[in-house]
């Protein structure tokens, strides 16, 4: 199999603290309003937790691409060599259809530009043998770089609460679950 | 409430408004006796067309770059509405510069079928995984549904008088199939997953939604009274399709304003 590169979040390990979607600005300096990884808060109706859980998302490079699929003017591509979802800005004509899309809001709407833009896994520094920004960033290593093809843990998920499940792109982000708090009794 | 997307609000309604009377006129054409000036009702169909088209510029960030949407028919069903577009356009200006007044009915038909590409593909662009609630076929429908109320209503304007009952037949009866589906499509969503249900209950509390269900009762009434099409009637319509896709693209919302939330 060929490599196709993810991102692991590790939820138990995640505190919340937004370095992953700060490294990712410091990096590429996005207009204002224009967030490529993003740290959601998961409900309580998912975690009925004192502390807190966060999904750290961006895009999830899926297999089945519904950005590249939808896109008309062919703005998107999967590297064959490791599976990363790159958006060549250059050729989009902003017309908004992969924000629509995506169920995952991954592509986002650049005003200055008017066109498209997401996160390409910082395709140019794995070519450099670099991690993406976010994951060399995460203080507490909750976010990792995984290749699916090799082994994976086996306490991995791919769709917890809280999380779209299309099995159709088949998304390639993998998680690990927060263990549920422990309950005291007074 | 997400953008309402004017200027799809355009293309989209006055595109189908330009099918609708394609349709009805290629109906019209079965019974032989041709109506009144083929040319001005193509005139109409083109203009509608074209005026929708220059409306969908305005939603791209690039306009010039329109042509390339062209490149990725393979997947890409919106390569393939602008195709469909493009060759109704195509045919609606080749009907105008032939058509006499004796009325010839292979453009209608061709018209008709493209038109018909164009409103499927247009169903399936705007029903992706992201929008659960309309990850289905009812954008085809409020299309189709669309298309034939303001196909019949303008259609009366070009009809012969023997004609006008079977346009205001057609008309009566989109229009009660619109406020069906417009009513019912909410309810079903309230069973669905989160965001559909969250959906449903936006539609409900929007002005956009009930503004255009009153106005197709509104048509329903109207034409309930004077058993026909009165020639101002298709202005109401066309303005509660408009007010209908602004709701559309307004309030239908978007898996990921959900995030961290249940599914
Ligand atoms: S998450 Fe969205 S933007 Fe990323 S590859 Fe999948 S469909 Fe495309
Ligand atoms: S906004 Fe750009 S990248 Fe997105 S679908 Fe349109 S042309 Fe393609």
């Amino acid at each position: 199999m060929k490599k196709q590169y993810a991102f692991l979040v590790d939820t138990e390990l995640c505190i919340g603290c937004f370095t992953c979607a700060m490294a990712c600005r410091n990096y590429y300096h996005q207009v204002e309003g224009v967030v490529w990884r993003q740290v959601y808060p998961l409900s309580e109706e998912i975690y009925p937790h004192r502390e807190r859980a966060f999904l750290s998302l961006s895009c999830n490079h899926c297999e089945n691409p519904e950005c590249l699929n939808v896109c008309p003017v062919n703005a998107y591509t999967k590297r064959e060599e490791d599976g990363v979802v790159v958006h060549h800005q250059e050729k989009c004509i902003g017309c908004g259809n992969c924000i629509r899309s995506c169920p995952y809001g991954a592509p986002k709407y650049n005003p200055e530009e008017k066109r498209a833009e997401k996160c390409s896994l910082c395709h140019e520094r794995l070519d450099a043998d670099l991690k993406p920004a976010c994951v060399q960033a995460c203080p507490t290593k909750a976010l990792q770089l995984i290749d699916l093809a090799t082994k994976q843990q086996t306490n991995q998920i791919q769709y917890p609460a809280g999380y779209p499940k299309m099995e159709r792109l088949n998304p390639s982000t993998r998680f690990i679950l927060p263990k549920m708090p422990k309950m005291v009794r007074r | 409430m997400q953008s309402m997307e004017f200027p799809l609000v355009v293309f989209t309604v006055l595109s189908q408004a330009a099918i609708g009377l394609t349709m009805m006129r290629a109906v019209r054409t079965v019974s032989g006796t041709p109506d009144t000036d083929a040319r001005k009702e193509w005139l109409m169909i083109a203009g509608l067309m074209a005026l929708g088209l220059l409306g969908s510029l305005f939603h791209l960030g690039h306009p010039t770059g329109a042509p390339r949407a062209l490149v990725h028919l393979g997947t890409a069903w919106l390569s393939r509405e602008v195709l469909f577009a493009g060759l109704f356009m195509g045919v609606a200006a080749i009907a105008v510069l032939s058509a006499g007044v004796a009325a010839k009915s292979a453009p209608a038909w061709i018209g008709a079928a493209l038109g018909l590409g164009l409103i499927s593909s247009a169903g399936m662009t705007y029903a992706p995984p992201a929008l659960p609630a309309l990850n289905n076929a009812l954008p085809a429908a409020f299309f189709l549904t669309s298309a034939v109320i303001l196909g019949a209503g303008f259609g009366g304007w070009f009809a012969s008088p023997e004609r006008q009952p079977l346009m205001a037949r057609i008309f009566t009866s989109a229009l009660v199939v619109g406020l069906v589906l417009y009513l019912i499509a909410p309810c079903v969503w309230a069973s669905g997953g989160t965001v559909m249900r969250m959906t449903g209950e936006a539609w409900f509390a929007s002005g956009f939604y009930w503004a255009h269900i009153g106005i197709l009762a509104a048509c329903l009434a109207v034409i309930w009274k004077t058993k026909s099409i009165p020639v101002w009637l298709p202005f109401l319509a066309l303005a509660g399709e408009l007010i209908g896709r602004a709701g559309f693209f307004a309030d239908t919302l978007h898996t990921a304003i959900n995030m961290g939330g249940l599914y």
